[in-house]
């Protein structure tokens, strides 16, 4: 009943500068993404073209980003929390997406919702894939081969070295 | 002050979506993405209760609801994550896991938000 809990991961403990980049991404992701939402109206039962636009093109950069960190690039320590948690985290949105959708069936325009969700699935995961062909299809080194796809939160423990357990000058 | 607001919320809610997947990952097969289906769920039921209660009390262009719906849940859910896992999985060895993880995150997060939206509304 009150035996005292057993942390799952104790060989990781959070290094602080990790929670530091996926905040300051996720505060410019955040930032980013109500820009557009300002620059792109949308009326009540129309397509919501902000949100589609800003999930699509950060499927695509996730993709990119994830790629290029466990595949291509030598070892980051923040590249991964800043760009990939923090920032493509931060500008991308389900919620406003379930809750878009919603109210567009609520407002009688079911059409408009279905294609909405669709649209944002099939475009969205195609957007994540080319993101991926995309970031192998550049010039530059490889340093693994490309066999199953990362977890892209996983900050690398079990597919390469922890960056932060690397020797030497912070990357 | 909204930038401000959304520069904090925008925040928190990015590292408050890294421990609660973090969190809930760490107890299940790190095959499928069950800690970010919590996280778009759970966040589905309060983008939508805050925007039920906006609607109730005269509509969503308030400031409250961009800091806190657009700011904090915003930057609390995913897309690109979530995308990102489903192409994963259906380049794995079991692609049905990326079908279930569309149709589960999808049909979970519309309930919630449906849930939420009248649920707010009655505040």
């Amino acid at each position: 009943m009150s035996a005292p809990a057993v942390p799952r991961r104790p060989a990781h403990p959070e290094p602080p500068g990790r929670l530091v980049a996926i905040a300051l991404g996720g505060a410019l992701g955040t930032l980013a993404r109500y820009a557009v939402a300002r620059a792109v109206v949308v009326p009540a039962s129309g397509f919501p073209w902000a949100t589609f636009t800003v999930n699509v093109a950060g499927s695509f950069l996730l993709g990119v980003l994830v790629t290029l960190v466990t595949e291509r690039w030598p070892p980051t320590r923040y590249v991964r929390p800043f760009a990939a948690i923090g920032f493509c985290g931060g500008f991308t949105t389900f919620s406003t997406l379930a809750v878009e959708s919603v109210r567009r069936f609520e407002h009688g325009a079911a059409g408009t919702a279905g294609g909405y969700l669709a649209a944002s699935l099939v475009a969205g995961t195609v957007a994540a894939a080319a993101g991926i062909v995309a970031a192998r299809g550049g010039v530059g080194p490889r340093r693994a081969p490309a066999g199953d796809l990362p977890d892209p939160d996983d900050m690398g423990t079990l597919s390469h070295p922890e960056p932060d357990d690397l020797p030497g000058e912070a990357r | 002050m909204i930038l401000a607001g959304l520069v904090v919320a925008g925040a928190v809610g990015a590292v408050l979506r890294y421990l609660v997947d973090r969190s809930v990952q760490g107890r299940s097969a790190p095959a499928f993405p069950v800690g970010i289906l919590v996280v778009n769920v759970s966040g589905c039921l309060v983008l939508g209760t805050l925007t039920g209660v906006a609607l109730h009390h005269g509509g969503t262009g308030v400031g409250w609801l961009v800091v806190l719906g657009t700011g904090l849940i915003g930057a609390y859910t995913t897309f690109s994550t979530f995308t990102y896992d489903t192409v994963r999985l259906l380049g794995s060895d079991s692609p049905t896991a990326g079908v279930v993880n569309v149709l589960v995150s999808v049909g979970a997060g519309l309930a919630a938000a449906a849930a939420g939206l009248a649920l707010g509304g009655l505040v």
